[in-house]
């Protein structure tokens, strides 16, 4: 019985990994499609979020079964809840990636170049997603505490993004649409960074037992 | 086994005892009443002497508490009775053993009481008198004696049993104990039951087996550990369930996980959705490859199924570093494209001014001038294919004619043929330092010095100079020669300097005609100076000048 349910949660460690692995995927095909320009980013990244949702829906109910048919306790139902509330955060990566990719088919070819800000602020958040999947995949408290910091360099980055893009319209008026296209690729990049703090949170809790984000 | 010795032991004493209990009281009773008989009939005969002797008298002299004596008189009537009063007693005419003794002088009867548990027994003799006196005794019968001696049986039955138990314990151990002192490391050695020996000498052939086939499985794998444990390429075994089987150092190294991932899930390692997409390929349709980037290096990975009687069992995972190849594909890529387009640029100017000189729209004033550009990409085009065969025979590393070379005069010889170039740009050239004897190939020599000396003269500014030193040095036990190449020149960013002994690589990508050069000159210097085993460096300053040293180990 005991084998079975740890072949069970093996097994649901394992569908966890992949998908954060499509998470990783999906992000860093968008960073290329945006350095790129590719106007169909969002053809590229379609099939990765189905995936992904796809793939958070069988996590799901594998969750619930075992917390039904063997209602487990310590750290095997830390395990399995942790591992609920990761799905979500990583289906909403997913989402705003798939949210980046349409806007990338707005910018007509452009790559948001004039700002390297956005180019770091992405390999940031792409670090965070990657240290976020680490540290569940290794049980690693320490690297789940690191991504909890890296946070402010993704927020301090959005801030520097955001004053760029306002002296861009300053300067030149007509790039104001584009401006905030890419202030809101600048956004979403600084949410998916957010994802990935919670993501690292529970990963700290099931490994803990204690939620950092309080209550 | 022990238990069943114990158990059928214990049961066979405890049978083969009750059953002798049996027998003996069996024996013993019957034994018992013989004697009781004797004593009975004997005692008859005392009591009838006496009797006849001193009649009824006698008989009231005998204590109550013997056995039973009455007389009867012929007609049946008690005369006399020990036990009780005779005229209370009914006539014994008809009881069986007085009757018989009537007839025939003794008479012997027995009658159970009603409750069976006693039996009396009659005898009784004819007096001369004519009367008839019998004695009578009460019998117990077998129920009785063993209901009396219940006890005593049940205590010795109690000391029947633990005896048995204990002896059948000693016993079944000292039965057992051979064969649970065996060692089955080594059958045949135990002392033991005859009867076992064949199936001791079967273990033992089987133990023989058994350790040689473990030992060559030992040898098998310190064979395969070998192999992995020191191939360069990374190898991991996964099972059906991707759980890490094995895992060789190259792959630990490329995957940088420094603890043993053996039974860990492959994921742990590697999660990337192509590498996952790759081993499911390999697990439903067969071998399959990707290649991924890996720290700044490329990795090709291979990915095959393993399979045992048809099932699949697991999936190998080979991992080559294959960023060299790749570097050198590329390159020979680029070189087969440069080679194609070098040596279609002349050709195409030589066709266009053939074919203008062929219709005819040449005034015959211009013919030398076309002529002569024909000429010109012509010996453009021999200077380039003669590079070219230079550099190839270099590669294929050819063995050249060693000869004693004095490297100074040597390149004042060199620098005079290039005079008329350096006049041209106005360039002063000359040769300083000591004469060297160099043991070396002449011919590649002059490629060297050939190609820099002409390299310093035509990317020099006007007025320039070069400077051809030479030196000699000895490194370790090692004499070299050291030759300096400085000029004055127009130098080489910084950026190009890391490219520039690189087939057809140019700082000026125009490719300009103007100097003439083909972009292999510096490259046939590398392989020239590599070929002898020596070595070049460039140091170059933009606008200011460059210097090449190459050092060349004097005997070789």
């Amino acid at each position: 019985m005991r084998s079975r349910f740890d072949e069970e949660l093996s097994r649901l460690s394992s569908d966890l990994t992949t998908m954060g692995a499509l998470c990783e995927e999906t992000i860093l095909t968008a960073v290329e499609d945006l350095s790129k320009g590719n106007t169909d980013a969002h053809q590229h990244i379609a099939p990765f979020v189905e995936e992904i949702a796809g793939k958070e829906k069988a996590i799901e109910s594998q969750c619930l079964k075992l917390l039904l048919q063997q209602q487990p306790v310590a750290s095997d139902l830390r395990q399995i809840s942790a591992a609920l509330k990761m799905i979500t955060d990583m289906d909403r990566i997913g989402v705003q990636a798939s949210e980046i990719a349409e806007i990338i088919g707005f910018l007509d070819g452009r790559t948001g170049s004039e700002c390297e800000y956005i180019r770091q602020e992405a390999m940031e958040t792409i670090k965070m997603v990657n240290g976020a999947v680490d540290a569940y995949v290794k049980h690693d408290v320490d690297l789940a505490n690191k991504i909890i910091d890296m946070d402010d360099i993704v927020d301090d980055l959005f801030c520097k993004v955001k004053a760029f893009l306002i002296e861009m319209i300053t300067n030149n008026p007509d790039d104001g649409g584009y401006a905030l296209d890419l202030l809101m690729i600048s956004k979403y990049f600084e949410k998916i960074g957010d994802h990935a703090v919670n993501i690292a949170e529970w990963v700290i809790f099931s490994e803990t037992g204690v939620h950092k984000g309080g209550a | 086994m022990r238990s069943k010795i114990f158990r059928s032991t214990f049961f066979v004493a405890i049978i083969v005892f009750l059953s002798c209990l049996v027998l003996i009281m069996g024996v013993l009773n019957e034994y018992f009443v013989n004697i009781q008989e004797k004593q009975l009939k004997s005692e008859l005969v005392l009591a009838s002497t006496g009797v006849e002797k001193s009649g009824v008298s006698y008989l009231k002299k005998i204590k109550k508490d013997s056995e039973r004596l009455t007389l009867v008189a012929p007609d049946g009537t008690v005369i006399y009775d020990t036990w009780t009063d005779a005229s209370k007693l009914e006539n014994h005419g008809d009881r069986k053993e007085i009757k018989e003794a009537f007839e025939t002088g003794i008479g012997e009867s027995h009658r159970y009481s009603a409750t069976f548990t006693e039996q009396t027994l009659y005898y009784a003799i004819k007096l001369p008198s004519g009367d008839v006196l019998r004695v009578s005794t009460v019998r117990l019968t077998m129920l009785t004696t063993i209901l009396g001696m219940l006890q005593s049986i049940a205590a010795v039955i109690m000391i029947a049993f633990i005896l048995s138990l204990v002896l059948a314990g000693i016993v079944s151990k000292q039965i057992a104990k051979p064969l649970n002192d065996l060692d089955l490391d080594r059958p045949l050695e135990s002392d033991t039951y005859d009867e076992l020996a064949p199936l001791l000498t079967k273990i033992e052939h089987s133990r023989r087996e058994i350790e040689w086939k473990k030992e060559e499985l030992r040898e098998k794998e310190k064979e395969f550990d070998a192999v992995t444990q020191n191939m360069d390429e990374g190898m991991v075994l996964i099972n059906k369930k991707h759980e890490v089987v094995t895992i060789n150092p190259a792959a630990k190294r490329f995957y940088g996980y420094t603890e043993d991932p053996v039974g860990k899930n492959f994921l742990l390692l590697d999660r990337d959705v192509e590498v996952s997409k790759m081993i499911d390929e390999a697990e439903d349709k067969g071998p399959s490859e990707r290649v991924k980037e890996h720290q700044g290096r490329e990795y090709q990975l291979h990915a095959s199924r393993i399979t045992s009687h048809q099932n699949p069992i697991g999936t190998v995972i080979l991992i080559f570093d294959i960023t060299e190849k790749a570097f050198a594909e590329r390159n020979r890529r680029e070189f087969t494209a440069n080679v194609s387009h070098e040596l279609k640029s002349p050709l195409h100017s030589i066709m266009g001014s053939a074919e203008l000189i062929e219709n005819g729209m040449v005034k015959p004033e211009d013919m030398t001038r076309f002529v002569g550009v024909i000429r010109k990409e012509a010996s453009r085009l021999v200077t380039l294919i003669d590079d070219i065969i230079q550099l190839s025979a270099l590669d294929e590393k050819k063995d050249l004619p060693l000869e004693e070379v004095f490297i100074k005069s040597f390149i004042e010889e060199e620098i005079e043929t290039l005079k008329p170039m350096a006049e041209k740009k106005n360039v002063i050239v000359k040769c300083t330092g000591d004469e060297v004897a160099c043991n070396v190939s002449k011919q590649l020599l002059h490629e060297i010095v050939y190609n820099l000396v002409d390299n310093a003269i035509k990317y020099n500014k006007d007025n320039g100079s070069v400077e051809v030193n030479t030196s000699s040095f000895n490194s370790g036990n090692f004499g070299s020669a050291k030759i300096v190449v400085r000029d004055t020149g127009i130098g080489i960013p910084p950026e190009h300097q890391p490219r520039i002994f690189e087939r057809f690589y140019r700082v000026d990508k125009s490719h300009s005609k103007e100097g003439g050069g083909t972009g292999l000159g510096l490259s046939i210097v590398k392989h020239a100076v590599q070929y002898m085993n020596g070595d070049v460096t460039l140091e170059s300053k933009e606008d200011v000048g460059t210097t090449i040293t190459v050092v060349l180990p004097v005997k070789n």
